[in-house]
């Protein structure tokens, strides 16, 4: 029986590598399990470029293909077996979750007998997992580094093998040199590193060793390696507490049983963590009793023979090396070791550790002198990166996958309501179509008094190409429900040359703006070097100005709140005419309209640069909706006005409808319609159908085609049903003004005969066993319900809100006093609530009446308008998700996974 | 994640077919107690403390009895007793009665792992009951064997034998101390401990009796769920922030956190084992927690998590240190975004904070983090410094000390 140190590691178990330079070489053939796994696919093709090509294959359960890399793809197979078929391999890395580690090592050690080394990086691999591993490492001879690590990286061979020492440039890090480093800590094996850059080292082999319980590739294995390698000549540690690694270590030198005659330095953190009782950070670094900080700060003090390092007095270290308090260090007391020693440092000293801040703002903040910081110029690459985001416009959304998933739209788990931009959509009432259109697409509202150059452009991007419209009627004229001729139009719009024009004109726009770092659009002082920037980049031509350009640049020029882009424009074009100017002038307004979201970084810059392919989809919706636009009156006016309309383009969109102009009230009711059907959150099919059609990376019109694919007469054509209600209940008592709610009586009369009436129908039906019975549209929620008089907060929002601007609607108070009756009657349990489908019946019955009464409309128009209304609406609401998707879904994101789909017999 | 004392030790037991005292609970009737005394003319009463304690019996917190009236008084004693441990004081709730296990000998058997072997070991000694440190080396076998074929008999008879154990003691033990083994392997235990084992005669043969319990369990090994303990047997390891913290604990990315100093005033979030222990020791009691969040969590993770360190902390805090070295495969930006979204969702809920944020941290789409965070400090009108990776880590956290005290010192003169 033999005491602790007693036992002598390289007699008791297997060390395969005999120097640090043989443990990843040049030669070294790997092969990675998990390589698709999320970690490893992003490292490995680093680590495969930066070691010349060293990855054979690797193993991705169920799964085979290929993995890209800058220096040629790495084949992946669905089994250890196959990849043995056909290469070879001496080294192991493996990156399965950790319950699958050790069935991943055994499979490795059973088809490979021509393994040398197995680095496993994953971390929370258990203990007995751990020794398990261990045992049958050491019985097939093999290496073993980690778990829990990164890995290990030569800088003398440009390897680097397992997990990403160095990061994604690991050039940067592992510069060639003379000190090994072994590192509890991955973060720290990479940052030590560096800083011992700054005073001149270079590095041989850097490991990893992992901080797990169990370290497999421990200090004595390191330090006999570090000892045979003539490349080695110092040793920098990093060491936490737990376990007696170092110890054994450190006692063997002694004993003479392990020869070792390079200086160290070692860095031990950790005295905090004696009185931890679990572990914080790495596993392993939770001391027993004998193991804490402060007592292997005494083994390494003890084997130096002197105290920790001061710097000070550097020259106070010993030729065995010395001990530092923190990693910062370690440069300072290698430089002072290396001069014990009568050694040189590898190369000149370069840069500091200093302080060197990047990014300060203290705002009114008066800090003491000690604390001021100026920020300091990054080294490179980083000084180009922080320029290059200094200058950059919009947010930078991350990419990930989107499928039910939107940053544009939500439900209120709450309150229920749809919101748009964390607006809830009854807010949005309040906003014209025209404002709420550019809020779709930036999240804020434009400002009112520049609302005329808005809706001069849509009424201009408004007007479809003849062969659109021509696709659209002949659609309807073979049957084709409204979304169905819609997308048809849409299809043959497809990214057209008007939309690619817009788009490099916005890309030079924002590119100008961005690089001159414009923040606020009303500041001017940059507006002359702006112009002459853009105006070097832009063509011109000898055509002459058309007068919709002139009437843009005369009202911009009139606007009471000229913005720089503005008077950009004025100087532009005051030295000639744009290439195709009017749609560099609608751009720059469109970029002007949503500049203050850009600045804030509240959108995405793609759809900055789309944002006119946007405008011109729904704007040209409106047109491409509305039936025979070629008698419509506005449609005709519009296409003669050359200048273009300042006619906000709410009531354009009214007049294409119906065919009427809207009294203030009608408009108000309609603006309030439009509003209500931008949204009902990511889960909508409507909203679903684009984001799928954006996932498999179409065209913007091609995806306004998916949501119009997903909607129907069940999604978008379902008010009807609540109309023809509407219309049956009041065939007996036609009113004459649906704004008129004079006859209180009437109308309680009347929904009390239709409750009575329906509560005979439910009776009989029920008595004939038929419990599908048909259902009143429009009245109580899944979730506003329960309660003896209940409410749906949004229609009751709504209704206060248009009341009080004087809206009365007679069909909405017979839907009141419908859901009393029916409760007095016994048809229903309590007071439904009328929910929110209510609003826009009653509000499309009401503006529909008296056509229909008067006989210009008949039911199926009104039944189309219905679906119109919908579709002007949603279309900007789909504008949001469709711009959402494209700047932060992947592709192919919307695609479900096999697991969740299902064989129906 | 620790269990000690025989209420729950001698279920585990159980499961390994090990003989264990009688024991009853803290509500047994004078009647019960009676009956346990009557069968060996004493009883033992044990407070019973959640988690690791140390040594109870040394803290005067064991008491033999011989009456029900003195088992009843002993429990009004040591029900709610306290005692320290590692600095901290642990509370008792409730106590044990067991059964006294006369004995001439008293063995100590523990199982752990041994850093120096990377194999368990086996300590055994059959001069036990007492400190194991304090025995002489010759009375003490620590071994290894083989991970794979598990602790066998001989093993046990090897080591006694080379003790120069009573030869009456060996077979006994050899017969039932590798049934800890299985209750070991089987079970997600990374150090089991029983002091004493009492030899029990029955019928003129010797039986090990577990007389008192403590064990260890290995947080990344599921297979100590399959104990099915209830909930409350590790309550006292986590306070209820940690218990939020870990409910995200996944296998991708670290979710560490550990309270440094409930009035401390510098929020941290910490990204590696390195950095977690650099950090927090130069932080000192200033730390409101410690903490590692390194090993790349994804958005999601980290968001969640960035929003429970808000809620219970960033009220209190003067400083919001965000630290690393140079990360090799942790994403910046993604940390980035995940914590400065939920600051600003935070302070949306909460109201803004009167803090200064410093940032030191390195590694793949750095800047592109560190311009999102910066953003929405500014948007806040948050004060903030952010270091980059050639600036030495310890360096930036001390700059966050000094912050504080300056911080500290301007609040208390308002």
């Amino acid at each position: 029986m033999k005491n602790k140190t007693d036992i002598h590691p390289l007699d008791c178990c297997y060390v395969g590598v005999r120097s640090l330079e043989e443990i990843v070489t040049r030669e070294t053939r790997v092969c990675i399990m998990n390589i698709l796994g999320n970690e490893s696919r992003k490292v490995s093709p680093v680590s495969h470029a930066y070691s010349g090509g060293n990855i054979v294959a690797g193993v991705q359960y169920g799964r085979s293909g290929l993995l890209k890399s800058p220096v040629g793809d790495i084949p992946v197979y669905s089994r250890l077996a196959d990849v043995m078929e056909k290469h070879s391999f001496d080294t192991g890395v493996i990156y399965l979750p950790p319950e699958a580690v050790y069935n991943g090592v055994t499979e490795l050690c059973h088809y490979n007998k021509e393994l040398k080394k197995i680095i496993i990086i994953t971390e929370k691999v258990s203990v007995k997992d751990q020794r398990l591993i261990r045992a049958i490492c050491q019985a097939n001879r093999i290496d073993l580094f980690g778990a829990n690590c990164l890995g290990v990286a030569d800088s003398w061979h440009h390897v680097r093998v397992g997990g990403a020492l160095g990061g994604d440039s690991p050039e940067e890090t592992l510069v060639k040199g003379s000190v090994a480093i072994h590192s509890n800590s991955g973060n720290f094996s990479t940052t030590m590193a560096e800083y011992l850059k700054t005073r001149g080292f270079g590095t041989t082999t850097i490991i990893s060793s992992g901080k797990d319980v169990i370290i497999q590739f421990a200090l004595t294995e390191f330090l006999f390696a570090a000892q045979n390698d003539p490349r080695t000549k110092a040793v920098a540690l990093y060491v936490e507490p737990g376990g007696y690694y170092e110890k054994q270590a450190l006692d063997l030198i002694a004993s003479g049983a392990l020869s070792f005659n390079k200086p160290i330095v070692v860095c031990v953190t950790g005295r905090w963590k004696s009185n931890l009782s679990r572990a914080c950070g790495h596993a392993g670094a939770l001391a027993g009793s004998g193991d804490d900080a402060m007592t292997k700060e005494g083994w390494f003090d003890s084997y130096f023979g002197c105290e920790v390092f001061d710097p000070d007095h550097p020259q106070k270290v010993s030729a065995r090396g010395v001990r530092v308090a923190s990693i910062q260090h370690i440069p300072l007391a290698m430089e002072a070791v290396f001069a014990k020693n009568n050694m040189s440092a590898d190369f000149e000293p370069s840069g500091s550790l200093g302080l060197k801040p990047w990014f300060v703002n203290n705002f009114h903040l008066h800090l003491p002198v000690h604390l001021k910081q100026e920020k300091q110029t990054a080294p490179e690459p980083y000084r180009g990166q922080i320029e290059q985001v200094n200058r950059q416009l919009g947010a930078m959304p991350m990419r990930r996958n989107m499928r039910n998933a939107s940053s544009a739209s939500r439900i209120d788990p709450e309150t229920r309501v749809a919101e748009l931009h964390g607006r809830p959509i009854v807010e949005l009432i309040d906003f014209s179509y025209e404002e709420n259109i550019i809020f779709a697409l930036c999240g804020r509202h434009p400002e009112v008094s520049q609302l005329s150059l808005l809706n001069r452009c849509l009424n201009h991007l408004s007007l479809p190409p003849d062969f659109a419209l021509e696709v659209s009627e002949r659609a309807r004229a073979n049957g084709a429900t409204p979304n169905q001729a819609l997308a048809g139009a849409l299809a043959v719009l497809g990214d057209n040359p008007a939309m690619k024009t817009a788009r490099n004109h916005a890309v030079l726009l924002l590119d100008t703006l961005g690089a001159a770092a414009v923040r606020d659009l009303y500041d001017m002082r940059r507006a002359e070097a702006l112009t002459e920037t853009l105006a070097g980049k832009l063509t011109f031509c000898a055509e002459a100005r058309g007068p919709f350009a002139q009437a843009l640049l005369e009202e911009m020029a009139a606007s009471p709140r000229r913005s720089v882009l503005f008077q950009i424009a004025a100087a532009i074009c005051a030295r000639g005419v744009v290439e195709e100017e009017a749609l560099f002038l609608i751009t720059l307004l469109a970029i002007h309209f949503i500049y203050p979201a850009l600045a804030l970084k509240q959108m995405a810059r793609q759809t900055a640069e789309d944002v006119v392919a946007y405008l011109m989809v729904i704007a040209q919706t409106v047109w491409l909706t509305a039936a025979r636009p070629g008698e419509n009156t506005l449609f005709r006016q519009l296409r003669k006005e050359e200048a273009g309309m300042t006619r906000s383009f709410t009531e354009v969109a009214y007049q294409a409808l119906f065919n009427l102009a809207p009294t203030p009230e009608q408009l108000r009711e309609f603006q309030a319609l439009l509003a209500l059907t931008l949204t009902n959150g990511p889960g909508t099919i409507s909203a679903k159908g684009a984001k799928e059609s954006v996932s498999a990376r179409n065209h913007i019109s091609t995806a306004f085609m998916g949501y119009l694919s997903n909607t129907g007469l069940s999604h978008g054509g379902s008010g009807y049903e609540a109309i023809q209600f509407l219309l049956e209940a009041f065939k007996e008592n036609p009113v004459n003004d649906p704004a008129d709610v004079s006859d209180a009586g009437g109308i309680q009369k009347l929904a009390k005969e239709q409750a009575a009436a329906y509560k005979r129908y439910k009776d009989e039906a029920k008595l004939r066993g038929v419990m599908n019975y048909r259902r009143i549209p429009c009245i109580n929620h899944p979730v506003f319900k329960g309660k003896r008089v209940n409410i749906d907060p949004r229609e009751e929002y709504i209704r206060r809100h248009l009341r009080a601007a004087g809206v009365e609607n007679v069909f909405w108070d017979f839907y009141h006093e419908l859901v009393k009756a029916l409760y007095e009657a016994g048809a229903s349990n309590n007071v439904y609530c009328v929910n929110i489908d209510a609003v826009i019946a009653v509000i499309s019955l009401k503006l529909m009446w008296r056509p229909w009464r008067e006989g210009r409309m008949k039911e199926q128009d009104m039944q189309d308008i219905g679906f119109l209304v919908f579709l002007l609406g949603r279309t900007v609401g789909v504008a949001a998700e469709i711009a959402d998707h494209r700047s932060r879904g992947q592709d192919m994101d919307c695609r479900t996974p096999v697991s969740e789909t299902r064989f129906i017999v | 994640m620790q269990i000690t004392g025989m209420k729950f030790g001698a279920e585990l037991l159980r499961l390994a077919d090990f003989p264990v005292p009688e024991i009853l609970s803290s509500d047994a009737t004078l009647d019960e107690l009676n009956r346990l005394i009557h069968k060996r003319g004493r009883c033992v009463v044990k407070p019973v403390f959640y988690g690791g304690v140390g040594k109870k019996g040394k803290a005067g917190l064991v008491k033999i009895v011989s009456g029900a009236l003195e088992a009843v008084e002993a429990k009004k004693k040591l029900y709610f007793a306290s005692h320290i441990f590692h600095e901290r004081v642990i509370h008792a709730n409730g106590v044990t009665f067991e059964e006294f296990i006369p004995s001439s000998y008293e063995i100590y058997f523990n199982l752990s792992v041994s850093t120096l072997t990377r194999k368990v070991n086996f300590t055994l000694t059959h001069h036990g009951g007492v400190d194991i440190e304090e025995l002489p080396p010759d009375k003490v076998v620590e071994s290894s064997f083989d991970a794979i074929t598990g602790l066998k008999a001989y093993h046990i008879i090897d080591a006694l034998t080379n003790l120069k154990a009573p030869r009456e003691i060996i077979s006994p033990l050899a017969r039932f101390l590798p049934k800890l083994w299985e209750l070991y392997n089987d079970y997600g235990f990374i150090m089991l401990e029983i002091n004493p084992i009492r030899m029990e005669n029955r019928n003129g043969r010797l039986i090990p009796v577990a007389c008192d319990f403590k064990a260890q369990f290995d947080q990344d090994n599921p297979h100590w769920k399959r104990l099915n303990l209830p909930d409350e047997v590790f309550q006292t390891d986590l306070s209820p922030f940690e218990e939020e913290i870990n409910q995200l604990r996944t296998y991708q990315g670290q979710s560490d956190v550990v309270i440094i100093n409930p009035q401390g005033t510098v929020t941290s979030f910490m990204f590696g084992g390195g950095a977690n222990s650099a950090s927090t020791e130069i932080l000192g009691d200033k730390a409101t927690i410690s903490t590692d969040f390194g090993g790349n969590p994804p958005y999601e993770k980290m968001y969640k998590i960035a929003r429970i360190v808000f809620h219970h902390w960033l009220a209190q805090s003067h400083v919001l240190l965000i630290i690393g070295g140079k990360a090799n495969n942790t994403d910046i930006f993604v940390t980035f975004k995940g914590m400065f979204d939920a600051l600003r969702d935070h302070i949306a809920q909460s109201g803004r904070p009167d803090i200064y944020v410093v940032v030191g941290r390195g590694g793949p789409n750095l800047i592109k983090g560190m311009a999102y965070a910066r953003d929405i400090l500014d948007r806040l009108e948050l004060p903030y410094t952010f270091f980059g990776y050639d600036t030495s880590i310890v360096d930036v956290v001390q700059y966050a000390v000094e912050m504080d005290n300056w911080l500290a010192t301007k609040k208390s003169a308002v």
